[in-house]
């Protein structure tokens, strides 16, 4: 076998309190898609950072095509043909993709009087050179277009484009799918075998199994800093990669018994709600959850899903609509009138709303009864009450480490994630209202979530579940409905929806016009990338 | 390790620092701040001619060794600081006693025979905590809510004209023990509500019209100074005074001086009264679904948002209560201090930004700053009083004692503002963390960025 292009060898990486890399090997062979799998805080962008020379590894080496390197900067390893794509695209928004590509490594004007000054750019020939590196590994890639007007899925690749412009042999991608729509992954997929067929070397970090298993050859899968096994991607099962990466067996599947649902609870009429920016987030939309149900709504992010849920947990005021609560009228009731009326409410944002980073956990998990009995009395805090009510929810939610004084910000994030989820779930609420429950969760811990999260359904529970993992709501949902810039495209029955239909419902496609033809799936995925374009934009708003 | 990365770590030290700790770190700030005056008094001692030097340096000479080193200096700083610290509290120390004199033959009791604790001095200095006390908790629970309350003197002011003008109204209806247990409190009381609603001024402009408060209230504290000048000259008077002062108000309708010989223009009483402000706004901010509101809405409003708090309410609320306290030290210096309203009140209420930001806007902590501040205003007029040393020095000493005492405290407030949002700083957990990134910050990025997942649904989890 040939000299593996990338061979990392007894890495540890230790930051002060924590060893994020233990002792892990890895070996990728030239001209293979590599996954790195494991949980969120398993250490795999540490180790990518460790490749990348943004990290010194506290022991272990790193050899790049059978030679030992020591990289001290970034600089040093693209020297090395080292290139890395982080999660977040390191792009100048109102620069072209030619101008971004060729950032810092401009080719210089090679005649007349600006050869001796040698600062002047060389545009035709930088432009060229794009051109011909995008047709080599065909990228359909305008080079004179603005970062700001392109889809993220054209981003990325013009950060690829980048790293090989640098010379890059070896790429390494974080987490490359996060901001994607299916179709532009399935693009992203074909990138790779491009790549790969010319020799290239690709090493991505995911979470996500199914990924894993489609675009790499090999997956190595890392838990709490440790590799614990190098797989081969065609004779490997989703069973045993989440086996490896949970370290003890995972049902992936969740029972969801048929009910009779009761009376509505939740009516949502004719929303509409208007963003900072003075977009129409929500556009004249109604909705109904009826007693013991689950309504989930599905959606690229930044489709007015926030707006949404905010409106109704009454963090925003609506312009128009009307929201009532077991026929009451919320709409002008505050937020505080609207838990006591029965609201629970895991909020999309955990760090900024859903807990005080600065409170230990017994404070924490008084946010939003501090005015309600049992915890308070004419105004008087009961705070024995209030620890045995966190310590309750820290036992039943796993929440680790499980000591009730600890502040909220030195919990992990999935942690941090569970104790909201348990507070606000433990609230005994009429209605409840989720956005993506298990974000930054561990596989063991989603599956409890859902569980406990239908164990509310059957105890009549209305629930309203905003998520961006399709398979979440397609699981937990009793009705699905796609929501695009701030109306449902529709609302399907999540048991008979395909993947497909979905993901073209979430670009926007009404689902007459969805079944036609190739040329229309094209559109759709336009569509889509224009969609996360939104919901990159909307982000960065909040 | 870089100069930046100890610079972090000291500062993140900083931040998760103890009470006591920091109790600590403020004794070693000013045992430093002493150290660094007594350099300067030795220097300007030298700068000045005198007849006859007040202080010598030279070294010990055993066995009759010849003199090699003399320098004499015209202040001398062991005399300033005992004078400053020590004068401020009436002279309690024998002189001469050390910790070792039980031993060598010397004096077992530190005390001076015949100390009287309730000496005059110590009276100034009471007096002045008393007041400190007030515009100090008027700023910290202002802070506690985050809101940075620069007016507490405008509130002070309101509050001490209105008391003055009130309670000389009120004691012409009453007299005798009777009058003073119902003016004073009713004093108390009218000081406490114009303070606060002074403060609510501000408070609402912020809450409803999105005005930044410290703009408003140094705005207000001007405004306030004019309005109370004009009232006081030209409508609340005293006729037969030339000076800009309201009429005097009857001896029974002041703070009685009771223990301390009067007339030192303290009464234990008002100190009393200082305490059980201090014991109820900790009450207030620990025990209470409010004192929960106002933290939350003070370190993390969206939390507080979320938790059902009503933010505008709450910002109009903590201003008035912090207004309220201003107003109260405002009417226990004028039942208190001056007995009637003057004009030129020292700045309290700017003292009270300084003890509460020491005291790290905890309300027991005010009590000690208070008092340091006490000590260090009545221990000024000691020293003037005793020694040669100019004022403006003793001004200097004064401001590095602060200065050192409440750098430390005033890096936290920073540290705490910028440390969450820095990365590589790991959590306290040992667990592996992504990147090494501090929990927060990076599943904050996790957070800002919406990921779509669905995308890793490409036939995953069926």
């Amino acid at each position: 076998m040939s000299t593996p292009a990338v061979e990392l060898r007894e890495i540890t990486k230790r930051f002060p309190g924590v060893v994020a890399n233990d002792d892990v090997d890895l070996t990728v062979e030239r001209g293979s898609v590599h996954a790195l799998l494991g949980e969120n805080g398993a250490g795999k962008t540490t180790l990518m950072n460790v490749l990348y020379g943004l990290y010194d590894p506290t022991s272990g080496t790193v050899a790049v095509d059978g030679e030992e390197r020591s990289f001290d900067s970034p600089r040093n390893a693209i020297d090395a043909g080292i290139g890395m794509i982080h999660q977040h695209f390191m792009l100048v928004d109102p620069m072209t993709v030619t101008e971004n590509i060729t950032l810092g490594n401009e080719p210089r004007r090679r005649s007349g009087l600006s050869r001796l000054t040698g600062l002047s750019v060389d545009r035709d020939r930088a432009r060229e050179e794009v051109v011909e590196l995008s047709e080599r590994f065909g990228f359909d890639v305008d080079p004179d277009a603005r970062i700001e007007d392109v889809s993220v899925g054209v981003q990325q690749r013009v950060e690829i484009l980048k790293a090989l412009y640098r010379g890059a042999d070896v790429l390494i991608l974080d987490e490359p799918t996060a901001v994607l729509t299916p179709q532009e992954v399935e693009d992203l997929f074909a990138v790779f075998d491009e790549l790969t067929a010319q020799g290239k070397t690709i090493i991505f970090i995911t979470h996500k199994l199914g990924e894993a298993m489609t675009a790499a050859d090999e997956i190595t899968v890392l838990r709490d800093g440790k590799n614990v096994g190098t797989v081969d991607a065609a004779g490997t099962t989703r069973e045993e990669l989440a086996e490896l990466m949970v370290g003890r067996e995972v049902l992936l599947d969740v029972e969801r018994p048929p009910t009779d649902f009761g009376d509505e609870v939740l009516d949502v009429s004719d929303l509409v709600v208007t963003d900072d920016r003075g977009v129409r987030a929500v556009d004249d939309l109604s909705l109904s959850v009826r007693e013991g149900e689950v309504f989930g709504v599905a959606g690229v992010d930044g489709n007015g899903q926030s707006e949404l849920i905010e409106a109704i947990t009454g963090l925003q005021t609506p312009d128009s609509g009307v929201i009532t609560l077991e026929g009451t009228d919320l709409t002008d009731r505050s937020r505080r009138q609207r838990i006591e009326a029965g609201m629970s409410y895991v909020p999309e944002d955990r760090q900024d709303q859903g807990l005080v980073m600065d409170y230990d956990l017994v404070e924490n998990g008084l946010l939003g009864s501090q005015h309600q009995a049992p915890f308070a009395r004419r105004g008087r805090i009961d705070w024995d009450e209030a620890r045995d009510h966190a310590e309750s929810v820290i036992g039943e939610y796993d929440v680790r480490p499980p000591d009730a004084d600890t502040d909220a910000e030195s919990l992990s994030g999935g942690n941090q994630q569970k104790f909201v989820v348990g507070r606000e779930f433990e609230r005994d609420p009429t209605l409840l209202v989720a956005a993506h429950p298990t974000r930054g969760v561990d596989v063991g811990s989603i599956e409890f979530i859902h569980e406990r999260l239908l164990e509310l359904r059957a105890q009549g529970v209305s629930i309203l579940l905003v998520s961006s993992k399709l398979e979440e709501v397609q699981a937990l949902s009793d009705r699905l409905a796609v929501i695009y810039e701030g109306s449902f495209v529709d609302t399907v029955d999540p048991d008979a929806v395909t993947e497909e239909e979905l993901g073209l419902l979430m670009a926007g496609e009404r689902p007459d016009s969805a079944d036609d033809s190739a040329g229309a799936r094209d559109t759709a995925a336009a569509a889509a990338a224009d969609a996360t374009t939104d919901a990159e934009s909307g982000g960065d708003g909040e | 390790m870089s100069v930046r990365d100890r610079a972090r770590r000291a500062l993140e030290r900083l931040v998760d620092a103890s009470a006591a700790e920091r109790a600590l770190i403020s004794l070693a700030s000013i045992v430093l701040a002493v150290a660094i005056g007594t350099v300067i008094i030795l220097v300007s001692g030298r700068m000045t001619s005198c007849a006859e030097a007040a202080f010598v340096l030279t070294h010990p000479q055993p066995f009759g060794f010849p003199q090699l080193f003399r320098m004499g200096f015209c202040y001398d700083p062991v005399l300033v600081f005992d004078r400053l610290f020590i004068g401020a509290l009436g002279d309690p120390l024998t002189r001469g006693w050390g910790p070792l004199s039980p031993f060598t033959g010397g004096q077992i009791n530190p005390f001076r025979a015949g100390y009287d604790p309730l000496n005059a001095q110590m009276a100034t200095t009471l007096k002045e905590t008393t007041i400190l006390v007030f515009t100090g908790l008027s700023v910290a629970l202002a802070f506690r809510a985050g809101i940075f309350n620069i007016g507490s003197q405008g509130q002070m002011i309101v509050g001490g004209l209105a008391t003055a003008v009130s309670v000389l109204w009120a004691s012409s209806l009453l007299s005798g023990l009777a009058g003073t247990l119902v003016v004073i409190p009713f004093g108390l009381f009218i000081g406490a509500l114009f303070g606060g609603l002074y403060g609510a001024v501000p408070g609402a402009l912020k809450a409803y019209a999105d005005a930044n408060e410290v703009i408003t209230t140094i705005m207000l504290n001007f405004v306030a100074t004019g309005v109370v000048l004009y009232l006081v000259r030209d409508v609340f008077k005293d006729p037969d005074s030339f000076a800009n002062q309201t009429v005097p108000l009857p001896e029974f309708a002041l703070f009685p001086a009771i223990f301390f010989p009067g007339p030192s223009g303290f009464s234990i009483v008002a100190l009393a009264v200082a305490v059980a402000c201090v014991l109820a706004l900790y009450y207030l901010l620990t025990r209470t679904a409010f004192g929960y509101d106002i933290r939350t809405s003070g370190i993390q409003p969206e939390a507080a948002e979320y938790g059902g708090v009503d933010a505008k309410r709450t910002i109009v609320a903590s201003m008035s209560l912090s207004g309220a306290l201003a107003g109260i030290g405002g009417a226990v210096y004028v039942l208190m201090v001056l007995g009637n309203y003057q004009t030129g009140v020292p700045a309290y209420g700017f003292d009270g930004i300084t003890v509460a930001i020491l005291a790290g806007n905890n309300p027991l902590g005010v009590t000690f700053a208070a008092f340091l501040f006490g000590v260090l205003k009545s221990g000024t007029i000691v020293v003037q009083f005793s020694t040669d040393v100019p004022p403006q020095l003793v001004g200097v000493l004064r401001g590095l004692i602060i200065l050192f005492v409440a750098m430390p405290e005033f890096f936290r407030l920073i540290g705490r503002r910028v440390l969450p949002a820095e990365p590589d700083r790991p959590g306290g957990t040992a667990v592996a963390t992504d990147g090494g990134r501090e929990h927060a910050s990076s599943s904050r990025d996790e957070t800002a960025t919406p990921p779509t997942e669905s995308a890793a649904s490409g036939g995953e989890d069926r």
